[in-house]
């Protein structure tokens, strides 16, 4: 029976690392880091989010007016919860940004019969505290697919903490099965390359390597985002794949524009 | 489309010509798996500018999944046993097949013989009598499993599936198999793991499909990719379930589990565990202050789930796709709607044809005394510190090795006994018939 070998696996690892470092010495400096940034817009009239129905726990969830959240858009048309990452498996990480992530507890909050962030992004190997600030209970079932998915109930006032070994190509999603409207996603991600929108649309993506890196665009709506508009230039992008040149100095995309027939699903 | 109908008589009689035509006589065709046209359909989303038809471009990945699959795995008559799956193949040769004897007479196609009727030649969970029962069988292939010893998301151990076979499900339509000769039970256990790993694998090939690969590329076909890559991350959980058994907390003093929980001796734990029952465990949420499983679930589990949602998202589609006034399209955007409109029908009729119509999952009514994964406290003990894998119960005990649960381990013990006590009336000083109310929990 062929066995897993892990020695041989860092070997091929620690080859692949050394192999990149010589490439990348050539080429670039150590302090070459630089920005990606932009700001997503719905290409349409702004859509109105319809009200969700609260039907449990109705003295405590019931007196939120609670919206759903799969598609929001600002009043400036800025589409907020879009996901951005760095797909390229390799990527050198800034060490400053890895060291800054790795002491950050990412949080998970259940908030007012919802969850407080839309999105969430958390690196491999970080911690993610899922807490509950409600004054009832929730539980947060989180379906991941590479990672073990859990469902952990979560207390009036309580948190637990979980972290992750892998990292997942599309955002899981985190439901609460006692309140059924409750939906939101995680991303997982190798490294700190990753970005969710703001509500006014815009996101930023900070010390990426200088070079060319691939991109992957996504919104829960959408899915992979195949078609998007730069510079009034209308560009597909196959499985929401974009190569982007970073600069010294940062890069900005500036205005993505995203067709509503991207969303019409 | 009414047409002239023929005579009765003739009209059987060109039934059976045209029957007989088809599959020969007293041939019956060989058994072979059926794809998973669910996460077939919905990991083919249409990419924009698509050069073939929808129909084409997806039945060609369909029949690349289904080449793998077969020299992976075998037909249901003859399983391949790749040496990575670690699986008994003498035991597989027992369970595979039609139901017939072996040269020293020993009975073979046990799977078929016992569960085939109800789980499928897949494992699909979708036999010919699937759709008449309630809960519906098991569908094995997203290898999740309910009762077993190990941590939620962990795979249950040879020793689990092989108690669920003995035991049955009580409430539910699986009938105990304790009749069996043992060699009998360990096949078909063996059998139900190459289906779930055969499942999995399907699920990750499509899945990668539809993660990596942009418009007519193929699936790599070299062993790194199938058996390293694709096949052995999912060897490697199966064989991971001996170590993955979750810790069980001694039993603390107040707790006698030989005595019934309405017992003199039972009655501080029984009444802690109402407490735990009604705050922090928080299963008052679903199973109801009354315990009658009243509370106010009506979710669905994670196997209906996934058919509920894409209906969901089909109907929406579809009506949005009614809403488009094609002629304003350019022809580009036209051949992009086309290909969308083929793939929302295609999965309408999946949905309709291929799966079986939604349910919800009730919480279980706790006054009943009927426990699906089991009545020893051990069993409920597992049940309340994971939940059950699958379906929304959510569990009390940390989600891994190491972690914090709602509940400190050896508490769940009194919610063991608490909801022991719940099938028996009171006839002590607690009075725990009567249904908790706000002013008992301060």
């Amino acid at each position: 029976m062929k066995r897993f070998c892990p020695l041989l696996a860092v070997g091929i690892v620690l080859q692949a690392i050394a192999l990149q470092a010589i490439v990348l010495s050539g080429s670039s400096r150590a302090e070459e880091w630089g920005a990606i940034q932009g700001k997503f817009v719905f290409g349409g009239a702004v859509p109105t989010a319809g009200e969700l129905k609260t039907d449990k726990d109705v003295e405590v969830c019931g007196k939120h007016k609670l919206l759903a959240e799969e598609l929001v858009v600002g009043a400036d048309k800025g589409i907020a919860n879009v996901v951005v990452f760095v797909r390229d498996k390799g990527v050198k990480v800034n060490p400053d940004a890895a060291k800054a992530a790795a002491g950050a507890k990412v949080v998970l909050d259940n908030k007012n019969c919802r969850f407080e962030p839309h999105v969430t992004f958390v690196q491999v190997g970080q911690q993610l505290v899922v807490k509950n600030s409600d004054t009832v209970g929730h539980n947060s079932n989180i379906a991941t697919i590479k990672n073990a998915p859990s469902n952990n109930l979560i207390p009036a006032g309580g948190d637990t903490t979980i972290t992750f070994g892998s990292d997942e190509a599309v955002p899981a999603q985190v439901t609460c099965n006692i309140h059924p409207w409750m939906k939101s996603w995680l991303l997982v991600r190798p490294n700190p390359y990753a970005a969710v929108s703001a509500a006014d649309g815009t996101f930023v993506i900070k010390d990426v390597p200088v070079g060319e890196v691939e991109l992957q665009f996504w919104h829960e709506k959408a899915g992979y985002i195949g078609e998007m508009t730069l510079g009034g230039k209308v560009e597909k992008a196959a499985k929401g794949r974009k190569k982007v040149a970073v600069a010294a100095g940062g890069t900005n995309l500036g205005d993505i524009v995203l067709d509503p027939t991207l969303f019409q699903k | 489309m009414m047409q002239p109908k023929p005579p009765y008589r003739l009209h059987v009689a060109l039934v059976f010509v045209a029957a007989s035509v088809a599959i020969g006589c007293g041939k019956t065709p060989p058994a072979s798996f059926r794809l998973n046209m669910v996460h077939a359909t919905k990991t083919a989303t249409p990419e924009s500018g698509l050069e073939k038809p929808w129909a084409t471009w997806a039945g060609n990945r369909q029949q690349q999944v289904a080449t793998i699959l077969e020299a992976m795995f075998g037909t249901p008559d003859s399983p391949v046993v790749l040496p990575e799956t670690g699986l008994d193949a003498a035991k597989l040769q027992l369970a595979a097949g039609p139901v017939r004897s072996d040269i020293v007479g020993r009975k073979n196609g046990l799977y078929r013989e016992h569960c085939g009727h109800c789980h499928g030649i897949s494992g699909d969970g979708m036999g010919p009598t699937a759709a008449f029962l309630n809960p519906y069988p098991r569908d094995y292939r997203p290898g999740k499993f309910k009762f077993k010893s190990t941590w939620r998301d962990g795979k249950p151990t040879h020793d689990d599936l092989v108690h669920l076979l003995r035991q049955g499900v009580a409430g539910t339509s699986m009938p105990s198999f304790a009749l069996l000769p043992p060699a009998q039970i360990d096949a078909l256990a063996e059998y139900v793991r190459y289906l779930s790993l055969r499942g999995e694998t399907e699920l990750a090939l499509f899945a990668y499909a539809e993660q990596e690969l942009a418009g007519d590329e193929q699936l790599p076909t070299t062993k790194e990719f199938l058996v390293d890559e694709m096949l052995a991350p999912i060897v490697e959980k199966w064989q991971a379930a001996n170590e993955g058994q979750i810790p069980i907390a001694a039993v603390p003093a107040g707790v006698d589990f030989s005595l019934p929980a309405n017992d003199f001796a039972n009655r501080e734990s029984v009444a802690r565990g109402k407490v735990l029952f009604h705050g922090d465990g928080g299963c008052v949420k679903c199973h109801g202050v009354t315990a009658l499983g009243d509370g106010q679930a009506n979710d669905y589990d994670d196997w209906n789930k996934t058919v509920v949602a894409m209906s969901g998202e089909v109907a929406d589609g579809l009506q949005a796709a009614h809403a488009v006034s094609t002629g304003d399209l350019s022809p580009e955007k036209l051949a992009d709607y086309r290909a969308r409109s083929e793939w929302l029908h295609a999965f309408a009729d999946v949905i309709e044809g291929d799966a079986l119509r939604p349910r919800t999952i009730p919480p279980r009514n706790l006054r009943l005394g009927v426990y699906r994964g089991g009545r020893r406290p051990l069993d409920i003990y597992r049940r309340l510190y994971t939940g059950i894998n699958g379906a929304p119960m959510p569990g009390i005990g940390p989600s891994g090795p190491g972690g914090k649960g709602s509940v400190a381990d050896a508490e769940i013990w009194h919610i063991v006994n608490y909801v022991r006590s719940l099938p028996y009336e009171f006839d002590g000083e607690l009075g725990a018939d009567r249904p908790m109310v706000a002013k008992d929990r301060f």
